[in-house]
């Protein structure tokens, strides 16, 4: 019970980050480095929060922190090449 | 065949109950494919402008016909195309370009004001609209009537003569098509662009499909192609490939892709209850869709 209140919490985290992340992208959406600077950040953020979420839930691996921070990467990379086109 | 599709798409005992699409690897090489693909058409498009680069279609005629059907709509006068201003736009253009800036004031403190006085225009009220990479008239336009203070000057009424330069050229490094729109209101009688007039020499307009004839009013040409300039009543591309439109479609679908995977291998594993050392994929699924929102929000044309 307590770790699906606990999973409840983080995912509700996970949807403010993301929500609000996707808001500043919108504010800035006439400034390019500052698009790529949020999409940069909304990366950390989101690996950050896969870290916490597995350290929490007892499951994090090496694997598990090189997968967050790889789906993180390629997010930039395809902010960079939206952005850049 | 029916083997790799299984491995690539499906959790299964050969790829350890993880999509192999979704395996840290596959993740790098996806990675790698994409500044492959940012380079590779980067480099094309410097090669092969014609075949790969961007779609524009931006003509004064009809910048300067929605600019006064906007005003007709509201009851105001059409504005008159004036030389002065189309010349005043020029040189903020061509400044734009030779310093490197977009703004409306230059780095060394040069006004909108500056080029339409020293253009001859004597203005009561003036004002200037800019935009950059838009790919046609009316997407251009429809930015500026739905910023508040662009739109202030599209529907000012004291406006009586507009100006327009559009400019293709290369801005902070990047390939950029300039419009500068210029307004104002003279006390003297000013001179009517019959037609819309090219106010550089040495550049013709006819390469891009446009039938106006060119009056010089004497700035060298020199300045022009030093800057990449390469018209300024239109500026015509039609590549075989339009860059934004590709580099959309592949973003798109690679995305789509990534969260259909997603879904189908959370599906599995959630059915077959397997335990496996993964990420959470309900968390990379709501990343990826706000990722693709926040994609959805990037637009190429700029107002300012």
């Amino acid at each position: 019970m307590k770790k699906r209140m606990v999973s409840y919490i983080n995912f509700t985290a996970l949807t403010i980050i993301l929500s609000s992340t996707v808001f500043l992208f919108f504010l800035v959406r006439d400034n390019k480095s500052m698009q790529i600077l949020i999409g940069v950040l909304l990366s950390v953020l989101y690996a950050t929060w896969g870290i916490i979420h597995h350290a929490m839930a007892g499951d994090l691996h090496p694997k598990v922190v090189v997968e967050y921070l790889l789906v993180g990467a390629i997010a930039v990379t395809l902010i960079v090449t939206v952005v850049w086109m | 065949m029916h083997r790799f599709l299984r491995h690539f798409f499906f959790p299964h005992p050969s790829n350890n109950h993880r999509a192999k699409a979704l395996h840290p690897d596959t993740l790098l090489v996806y990675i790698l494919l994409l500044a492959l693909f940012n380079f590779g058409f980067r480099y094309l498009h410097h090669q092969y402008p014609s075949i790969l680069g961007y779609a524009t279609d931006i003509r004064l005629s009809e910048l300067l016909n929605l600019t006064n059907k906007k005003r007709a709509a509201l009851g105001l006068s059409e504005l008159r195309l004036n030389e002065k201003l189309s010349l005043a736009a020029s040189k903020k253009a061509q400044d734009m370009f030779s310093h490197n800036y977009w703004s409306h004031t230059s780095p060394e403190g040069k006004t909108p004001w500056g080029f339409v006085t020293s253009s001859g225009y004597h203005y009561t009220i003036a004002g200037e609209n800019l935009a950059k990479n838009f790919s046609d008239s009316s997407g251009v336009v429809e930015a500026w009537m739905t910023s508040q203070t662009h739109k202030d000057n599209i529907i000012k009424p004291g406006y009586r003569d507009i100006g327009f330069a559009i400019v293709n050229g290369i801005l902070n490094g990047e390939e950029t098509t300039l419009v500068v729109q210029m307004f104002g209101a003279s006390d003297k009688e000013e001179v009517i662009a019959q037609k819309p007039v090219p106010l550089f020499s040495g550049v013709s307009t006819e390469a891009l499909g446009d039938q106006i004839p060119l009056i010089s009013l004497g700035v060298p040409s020199q300045e022009v192609s030093k800057n990449f300039i390469t018209s300024l009543t239109s500026v015509i591309q039609k590549p075989i490939i339009n860059i934004p439109t590709m580099t959309r479609d592949i973003v798109f679908i690679f995305l789509g892709l990534l969260i259909g995977i997603l879904i189908i291998d959370g599906f599995i594993v959630s059915k077959r209850k397997i335990i496996r050392v993964a990420g959470h994929n309900l968390a990379h699924i709501m990343f990826f869709f706000a990722l693709s929102i926040a994609l959805m929000l990037v637009k190429r044309g700029v107002l300012l």
